[in-house]
């Protein structure tokens, strides 16, 4: 009876009634920021007293939050790149490799997901001290490589745990060398796999600040970062309007991905 | 490929194309993190001091207990109002489901810092939240939301609740409903349905989720340090505190290893009784 939905009667109601406050306790945050970006009102005041775009002129004014900007796009493609390229050969190891430790290999590759953030970027911090990594672009994209290369690896060990190793070996006996039957038969019948790590991975960078923080200098910051800076200080309707832009972004990058995740299954 | 059979070491077969992994883990991830805690027993000489130092000093002793209190506090919480959420997800027809978990998934991959900021701004003294309490005469004088317990919960839940969710809506989807029939058949009521078949069988889904929430909450450093408050401090904050304002590595490094610890300890626990993470 409470596993059949037609059957639950006035407890029916009451879930409904708890879902939907948390689908809007979810929800209009987001909402809420973006509306106040389009507010008038330096003191965030709602509903707005007025429309304006000065937010977003005074975003696209300051270099500083370009740079950031552009800053984070880099950082974001580079390590997703590195990520994927790295998880791809990983992945093969992993699915059909036979040595000992397979298990733990396995493990140490997914650590980075669950170590607490906080620790990995003070270590990684106190390491790029020493050798004079912080602050520089190598030092945001080996970091960012590492937290992302979980989120790499495990659609790719999935995609590649559904493939027929035999067409691979049947285009090796056809003549092709094993290097070519991979890049021809495997990688495409892997494409799926290969492109969901892509985007998470991007996305991991381009919204992670804890370790950003730490590497960060004056001159080289990340989105996220510039925004923390910006909080700390004080609650402009500005950073209301940098929030809603990587919000959008972030939307329309997982929206692409649906729809050519789409296209590419046909 | 270096793959092949006669390559020499047999035994490691196939682990070639792992060593650029491996080696940039090892490089910038395993060396990193152990040398990190190492220097919590070395420096400023070799031995247990900062340990002691942690344990012994009160403002320390509060930081532990704070987070201990909001991670439980946060999983709570998280727990009642996702339970219900993750209950009705399981059984509603699917395109209300797929709607749900649309707007479960745009609220986790919405960036953390601008749903931070969203709550900064809703609960300030002269946000939203006290602006229309105000104006309906609930209160009189704005309520203290942010910079203190209260910010804090509010904040990570919100963003916990996914974590909450999810895996609970996966456990209760996977049960029988002919086992609710059964208690049904056998006279039990709703409540005692409830109590005696559902919420046991629910019961690995809720505890796999909430100790996830748990382990996440101890370890967290935004939400904390924008919504709490100086004397609410939580452990991610005070370690980012100890090495970066007050370059203290070695007490800095003997937090960041209790929280090492308890999390590998959790997590640990997660897997020999829940079958790994989900």
């Amino acid at each position: 009876m409470l596993l059949s939905y037609n059957r639950l009667g006035g407890l029916g109601l009451a879930l409904w009634a708890i879902t939907i406050l948390v689908c809007l306790f979810l929800l209009v945050p987001i909402i809420f920021i973006a509306a106040l970006s389009f507010g008038s009102s330096q003191w965030l005041v709602f509903p707005p007293p007025a429309w304006t775009l000065r937010w977003y002129r005074d975003l696209a004014a300051d270099p500083r939050w370009l740079d950031a900007a552009l800053t984070s796009a880099k950082v974001g493609v580079l390590s997703a790149a590195l990520a994927v390229a790295l998880g791809l050969m990983a992945s093969f190891a992993l699915v059909r490799g036979r040595f000992p430790g397979r298990n733990l290999l396995k493990a140490l590759f997914l650590t980075p997901m669950v170590l607490p953030v906080i620790v990995f970027a003070v270590a990684i911090y106190a390491l790029f001290l020493r050798i004079g990594l912080n602050g520089t672009l190598v030092g945001f994209v080996l970091a960012h490589t590492v937290l992302a290369f979980p989120f790499a690896v495990i659609p790719i060990v999935n995609s590649l745990e559904g493939f027929d190793k035999s067409i691979e070996d049947a285009a090796v006996l056809c003549g092709a060398s094993p290097l070519r039957a991979k890049l021809k038969i495997t990688l495409p019948a892997i494409r799926i796999g290969l492109f969901s790590a892509a985007i998470f991975a991007f996305l991991i960078s381009w919204d992670e600040v804890v370790v950003a923080i730490f590497m960060a200098s004056p001159d080289l910051q990340t989105l996220p970062v510039r925004i923390w800076g910006a909080l700390r200080q004080d609650l402009t309707p500005v950073i209301a309007a940098a929030s809603t832009i990587l919000v959008a972004f972030t939307l329309l990058v997982m929206a692409a991905a649906a729809l050519l995740r789409r296209r590419i299954s046909k | 490929m270096a793959t092949d059979v006669s390559s020499p070491g047999w035994r490691w077969r196939g682990l070639g194309p792992a060593i650029p992994a491996l080696a940039l883990l090892a490089l910038f991830f395993v060396i990193p993190v152990v040398s990190l805690l190492l220097r919590s027993v070395l420096e400023p000489q070799f031995g247990l001091q900062n340990y002691a130092e942690l344990f012994a000093t009160s403002t320390y002793a509060r930081v532990f207990y704070n987070t201990f209190v909001v991670a439980s506090l946060v999983t709570a919480v998280s727990l009642l109002l996702g339970y219900p959420v993750a209950w009705l997800l399981a059984i509603m027809p699917q395109r209300w489901a797929n709607l749900v978990l649309a707007v479960i998934l745009v609220s986790m991959w919405t960036n953390l810092l601008a749903r931070t900021y969203a709550w900064m701004v809703l609960l300030q003294r002269t946000g939203v939240i006290n602006t229309t309490l105000m104006k309906l005469g609930l209160i009189s004088e704005p309520l203290a939301l942010v910079k203190n317990l209260t910010g804090v919960t509010i904040g990570m839940t919100y963003i916990m609740l996914p974590f909450i969710i999810l895996p609970l809506y996966a456990s209760i989807r996977a049960l029988d409903p002919t086992t609710l029939q059964a208690a049904a058949l056998c006279g039990a009521g709703r409540w005692q349905a409830f109590r005696r078949v559902l919420l046991p069988l629910s019961a690995p889904g809720a505890a796999a989720g909430g100790l996830m929430v748990f382990v996440m909450s101890l370890g967290y450093f935004v939400t904390p340090a924008l919504l709490g408050g100086t004397s609410h401090m939580m452990l991610a904050e005070m370690i980012a505190q100890l090495v970066q304002s007050l370059l203290n590595w070695g007490l800095g490094s003997a937090a960041a290893f209790l929280l090492l610890s308890v999390t590998l300890a959790l997590y640990a626990v997660q897997i020999r009784f829940f079958g790994g993470m989900r």
